[in-house]
């Protein structure tokens, strides 16, 4: 078994805040890790993924991805780190670049 | 995908491999290789984009967002997809073209085996773009224009966006890339659909696809901008009479339907009325094997940021991260109870689906629109227009039967 020092530490949503959410479909079952959530409050995320999960579940178990730190025994598939600086065009770049039909 | 030139004037269209067997050949056992078949893959690499559309199911936004997949994690996401057997990625956002590496990645798929398809605004598209993207290996360019001048660029809220649209679509085409229209059809731009259609043919555009507004991202902002369904009958009825118009002219358009699989059981009842019942048959067997509703089974999304969705359009729930395991592990993962579900849904939709005769040809129609109208994964398609007439009753031509060759 690894140490688990390796972190996956990239976000999980920007539109709003991304909630974990684990489930348990019966009292003697695990608790499972089944994706996440995007929402703004802890009422949301419950109510989404109680609309998503509830038919099965008897627990539901809600964590904001930004306070769950994730380890990986092996350094993950994709590697870490985001995109560089020159990965995307700047704003003045896309605009300059928009095509708008005027010239021909 | 439903496409209504193939079902009604038996046109052959690259591609249609992905969404239909040979017709007459539907036996038990290949609908069942059917549904093992590995998914298409949206991977948006970005969520930055040059124009702000109303209806963006990914909340695009003109700033780069935290988080995006570097080009060496996106060339190891490719590889993810290419183990794992995906047939296609289809290169979307956000708006692709803004990322400088778009040209590395699609030759990068190309080489893996995976087909690189494009979806785009187009107004990024110089003709030395065009270039690059087919020398890359580019084999397909989707260009959305959502209604003529005017509302399409009301829409997308920039002046000058539909000819700048026009102008990357000519690009494409000098270029020789294989370049279709995408068209997300909503009560503001119904009316328009046949003036772009003729508009786009004159440009050269033959393939053309019709999305139903799916309820995602700025999307669930105009739900009620969205077709009633008396109104979106009469759209579906228009691109089918306009295809075989189109067809009887001799001019070969391609055009396909997408995202509301009550197209599939309103398809059948249209051959009925205007093509005859042998043909009827045909495109119903089609269908059959074609297995209805996609969504977290034939489509898989994969986000700027690595989340897996169930489509491109539910960006709300995401199965895992690509960071964090490899994408075939997520998604061939059903300890998730509702991937379960939704993999075995002709057992759980309730309210009309349930009993449909044509359950099997569209399986529910949008999980998504039914979740976010009726707050209910299983209740019917709030889309739906088909009327009780032609819903009820036994399964058409007979579950299960062989059909023939002869038809
Ligand atoms: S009733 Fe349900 S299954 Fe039948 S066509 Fe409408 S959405 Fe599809």
């Amino acid at each position: 078994m690894g140490e688990f020092d390796h972190e996956v530490d990239a976000p999980r949503g920007a539109t709003s805040r991304e909630w974990e959410v684990f489930v348990r479909e019966a009292t003697a079952d695990p608790l499972t890790h089944v994706g996440s959530v995007s929402a703004p409050s802890a009422d949301v995320a419950r109510e989404q993924a109680a609309s998503l999960f509830g038919r099965t579940a008897v627990a539901l178990w809600l964590c904001p991805a930004d306070e769950t730190r994730r380890y990986q025994a092996e350094a993950a598939t994709l590697g870490a780190g985001a995109a560089g600086e020159d990965a995307t065009m700047s704003v003045a770049e896309m605009q300059s670049e928009t095509l708008r039909g005027e010239d021909g | 995908m439903i496409s209504v030139s193939k079902l009604l004037c038996d046109l052959d269209a690259e591609g249609d491999g992905l969404r239909y067997d040979a017709a007459g050949e539907s036996t038990k056992r290949q609908i069942r290789d059917e549904k093992q078949r590995r998914p298409v893959v949206v991977w948006n690499v970005t969520k930055q984009c040059n124009l702000y559309c109303d209806h963006c199911y990914a909340a695009a936004d003109t700033e780069i967002a935290d988080g995006e997949l570097s080009t060496a994690e996106g060339k190891a996401l490719l590889d993810d997809l290419a183990d794992y057997g995906a047939p296609v990625v289809l290169f979307s956002g956000g708006e692709p073209l803004v990322r400088n590496d778009l040209e590395e990645l699609i030759a990068y798929a190309n080489d893996v085996g995976v087909r690189p398809v494009l979806s785009t605004n187009g107004t990024l598209i110089t003709a030395e773009r065009a270039e690059s993207l087919k020398a890359a290996g580019l084999k397909y360019a989707g260009v959305s224009v959502d209604g003529l001048p005017e509302r399409n660029d009301d829409f997308r809220g920039l002046e000058g966006a539909f000819e700048g649209a026009v102008r990357g679509i000519e690009n494409c085409l000098d270029a020789g890339l294989k370049t279709g229209l995408r068209y997300t059809i909503t009560e503001r731009n119904a009316a328009d659909l046949e003036g772009v259609v003729d508009l786009l043919t004159d440009v050269g555009v033959d393939r053309f696809c019709f999305y139903h507004l799916d309820y995602g991202g700025r999307g669930t902002e105009i739900v009620d901008a969205d077709l009633t369904p008396a109104d979106r009958r009469t759209a579906v009825k228009r691109v089918c009479d306009m295809t075989r118009e189109y067809h009887d002219e001799g001019e070969e358009i391609e055009t396909l339907l997408v995202g509301n699989y009550a197209d599939a059981a309103y398809l059948v009842e249209y051959a009925r009325e205007h093509v005859g019942e042998a043909q009827a048959r045909r495109v119903y067997e089609y269908l059959r094997v074609n297995g209805g509703d996609p969504t977290g089974e034939r489509v898989a999304d994969v986000d700027y940021q690595g989340n897996v969705h169930l489509t491109q359009f539910w960006q709300g729930y995401s199965l895992g991260n690509v960071r964090d395991r490899p994408f075939g592990d997520i998604w061939e993962d059903e300890s998730n109870p509702l991937l379960r579900a939704l993999r075995n849904r002709d057992a759980h939709l309730s309210g009309k689906c349930a009993d449909c005769r044509y359950a099997e040809v569209c399986r529910g129609a949008s999980r998504l629109r039914a979740l976010t109208v009726e707050d209910d994964l299983f209740a019917p398609d709030p889309q739906c227009y088909l009327e009780d007439s032609e819903i009820d009753g036994p399964t058409p031509f007979g579950a299960g039967d062989e059909p023939t060759s002869a038809d």
